[in-house]
């Protein structure tokens, strides 16, 4: 019954192919993005959270009490 | 450089993390309370509204949508406006998320246990209150987008991005699944029928747990890990490809809830594959964030919060591996309709969610009430009884899901079921289900020492409603050309990035929701398939409110075991009238699909008055009200002429005069076959309703000559 379904649409085989396209073009470009990132640029990125902004003040007292 | 100076809202922050608590308690009660059903089906004290059937969505829609959802706005409110260096857009917008949400969450716990459900898990909430929902959920984002248009820190932290995908996705998501038709002001009907509103129905649910249980609290993860460990994560560029990998792959993966049902094979061997191939982005994140810790174990023994943040992402870890391998489609025959997806969902819920939210509350109230955490050692308690609690919880109920799936599947070596009696199955189990209520009262005892504790911290401390901040103003960057300008675009424009993150999810919706839109013009027909009668409307409504599809499937896989229990496997064209669709997910009693004929009228009165009267050891609850209760029969032109508009081919003006007709006519008919069983029944109550409806179920094509050889 399911193959009945499936050959009654139009054109249904290309949607394994277009998928996997897409998928293989998707993956490649993030890839080649992410890697060509640089050392300074992603450590940077990475210690974005531990900077909150609070006035130096203000942390200071907060992590005493902490 | 001007250096500006402002303050953040942790006001907000706390009411969100207050309604977290709050709801905690509530989502992770009632799920006790149907815990307890399940071995002690008087539990309910006979009262309707806290039935099983109704009580499990208000369960599941308590825990995801108020206890991590306030969770969820608790973190990103906190984490959002110091990744921005900016407090957030609007304080209007804040409050009316808050006040709004809540609101939401009360009407959920009002209409549920009334019985007002659309049927759609984690969507049950009827057509107003999903309406709210989009209002809400829009002003959260234009909140959330504002504060990052005005942030003060040109880049924007992967967290964002997280945050950024949860909120385009679920409104894509929520507005798809909700096309519904109104029939009365708390009453709808799905718009989408049988195959069709399955599809649509588990693109949502998978998704729902992808982009609301899972990408907000990664990107939360990514905020605080770094945060408690005080030390960056480990690889920002694995969480670059987490990211973009995660959200590209998991729109795909929807239709593995529906594995060996009468959804098309191609869509199913699509979603299996995706589901496999998300190993890789689920465990490069908890990686991640279990890395991040390297060198720094010490501070895991000393700070109850990363513990809690350890097994979270350790838990994230386990449940994202066996969710793709429920997905292998062997494994999926056995698993499905049985407890261990309940006890896959629980690994996520009380491991992922539960503890990261935890952990999340451990760090903010001593911060936010600037002091320490009144006892670590409580804090600590609370660990290890959430941790017993966990596994306590979970492995009954995968030794009671793992007997099922092997006890229905059983044959003797002569070739017949070893357990014909689906009854016995359940008998055998039950002794799991009393040891899970025993994990689930630990876990949730620890939640009250939590509770306690935070309380403490904030009475010995001092609230602090804003925080001063200081950042320098954000300047326009000089222009830039080439490779570089493309990086700059992604990272510095919030609209453009969302785009972006727009496209990867929905090239995976696209390619499913296109097939989709086709099945509906693909379904075979079959001629003998018809309408339901007025009095089966009425009757599969009551169904519907009474929740029977918490434990009852109306779905036959293609198996001999299947077919031998129940008859006839189920055909797509048999469910084309189906709105909405009522396949159900799991099986504590019998699958009812061919349910039609099998016992006589007054089987089901005596049944649904007391299921022990004719199933000994049934842990079914009592339904007697439905003997009392006076059936609705005004609703009925309002409801026909719904289906009417998505769809179903009833007569024009049938509703006005010749329904009611038939109505009393088959009534009357149900009245005279309860006779027979020396019942005198009342053709005016609900009771009769549901008769027919259940008599009508999978008869279709009995009687078609196609169906007489396999029966």
């Amino acid at each position: 019954m399911e193959e009945k379904i499936i050959s009654g649409m139009n054109g249904v085989a290309w949607y394994g192919i277009i998928s996997i396209c897409i998928f293989v073009a998707f993956f490649t470009g993030m890839l080649i993005w992410a890697f060509s990132k640089k050392a300074s640029y992603l450590n940077k990125m990475g210690s974005l959270p531990l900077d909150s902004g609070e006035t130096a003040a203000n942390e200071k007292s907060n992590a005493e009490k902490l | 450089m001007s250096i500006e100076t402002f303050k953040y809202d942790n006001r907000i922050v706390r009411a969100f993390a207050i309604a977290t608590v709050i709801w905690g308690i509530v989502g992770m009660l009632v799920g006790l309370l149907a815990a307890v059903e399940l071995f002690f089906p008087g539990a309910n004290l006979n009262l309707q509204f806290i039935t099983f059937g109704r009580i499990r969505p208000l369960h599941t829609n308590a825990v995801i949508f108020a206890f991590v959802g306030n969770g969820m706005f608790m973190g990103i409110y906190y984490s959002l406006q110091r990744l921005c260096k900016a407090r957030m857009f609007s304080d209007f917008l804040s409050w009316f998320n808050f006040w709004g949400w809540q609101a939401i969450i009360v009407s959920a716990a009002l209409t549920l246990p009334l019985g007002f459900t659309t049927s759609k898990e984690y969507a049950e909430l009827e057509w107003p209150i999903k309406i709210a929902i989009a209002v809400v959920w829009v002003a959260f984002a234009v909140n959330l987008f504002g504060t990052i248009v005005k942030r003060r820190e040109k880049h924007m932290y992967v967290a964002i991005w997280f945050f950024i995908s949860t909120v385009v996705t679920i409104t894509v998501l929520h507005v798809v699944n909700s096309m519904t038709m109104p029939a009365s002001f708390l009453k709808s009907y799905s718009m989408y029928a049988g195959v069709q509103d399955a599809l649509v129905q588990w693109w949502y649910g998978h998704n729902a747990v992808a982009f609301f249980l899972t990408t907000p609290y990664l990107g939360l993860m990514y905020y605080f890990l770094p945060k408690a460990a005080n030390r960056p994560i480990f690889s920002y560029r694995l969480s670059i490809i987490h990211f973009w990998a995660l959200v590209f792959i998991y729109i795909w993966a929807g239709p593995h809830h529906l594995l060996y049902t009468a959804l098309p094979d191609w869509a199913q061997s699509l979603g299996m594959v995706f589901s496999l191939m998300l190993i890789a982005p689920s465990w490069g994140g908890m990686l991640n964030g279990l890395l991040t810790l390297r060198g720094a174990w010490d501070k895991v023994r000393q700070d109850p919060m990363l513990k809690f943040m350890v097994a979270a992402v350790t838990a994230y870890g386990m449940a994202t591996l066996e969710g793709p391998l429920l997905s292998i489609k062997t494994v999926n025959s056995l698993s499905h309709y049985s407890d261990w997806t309940i006890a896959h969902v629980h690994v996520g819920a009380l491991g992922w969610n539960g503890f990261l939210t935890f952990s999340m509350l451990y760090y903010l109230f001593p911060r936010l009430y600037r002091t320490p955490l009144w006892s670590t050692k409580l804090a600590n308690y609370h660990f290890w009884i959430s941790m017993l609690g966990l596994i306590f919880y979970v492995l009954p109920i995968y030794v009671a899901g793992i007997t099922e799936g092997l006890m229905w599947k059983e044959f003797t070596p002569d070739g017949f079921l070893k357990y014909p009696n689906f009854l016995e199955t359940i008998v055998h189990v039950v002794r799991m289900f009393e040891l899970r209520a025993v994990g689930g009262t630990l876990y949730f005892a620890g939640l009250f020492l939590m509770a306690y504790n935070l309380y403490r911290t904030a009475k010995a401390g001092q609230f602090e409603p804003d925080t001063e901040a200081q950042a320098p103003a954000l300047e326009k960057a000089p222009a830039v050309h080439g490779k570089l300008a493309f990086h700059r675009m992604l990272e510095g424009r919030p609209m453009f990035f969302t785009v972006l993150a727009i496209l990867a999810i929905l090239v995976g919706g696209l390619v499913e929701i296109i097939p989709m839109y086709l099945v509906k013009a693909n379904v075979p027909t079959i001629s003998s398939v018809k309408p339901y009668t007025p009095l089966e409307v009425l009757g599969r409504d009551i169904y519907i409110r009474e929740g029977c599809l918490g434990c009852h499937s109306q779905m036959i896989r293609p198996f001999r075991s299947e077919t031998e229990r129940y008859g006839e496997y189920s055909k797509a064209g048999e469910y084309v009238y189906d709105h909405p669709f009522l396949w159900g997910s799991e099986r504590k009693g019998p699958d009812l699909a061919r349910e039609g004929g099998k016992y006589p009228d007054a089987w089901h009165y005596n049944h649904m008055d007391d299921p022990r009267s004719t199933s000994p050891g049934s842990i079914m609850p009592r339904y007697s009200w439905l003997l009392t209760q006076k059936l609705d029969r005004e609703a009925l032109p309002a409801r026909i002429a719904a289906l009417r508009r998505v769809g179903v081919p009833y007569p024009a003006g049938f509703e006005n005069g010749p329904a009611q007709k038939e109505m009393e006519a088959q009534a009357a008919k149900v009245v005279a076959n309860l006779k027979q069983g020396s019942i005198t029944g009342n053709p005016d109550k609900e009771i009769v309703a549901l008769i027919a409806y259940l008599q009508r179920l999978g008869t279709d094509i009995k009687s078609a000559p196609v169906a007489s050889t396999a029966q």
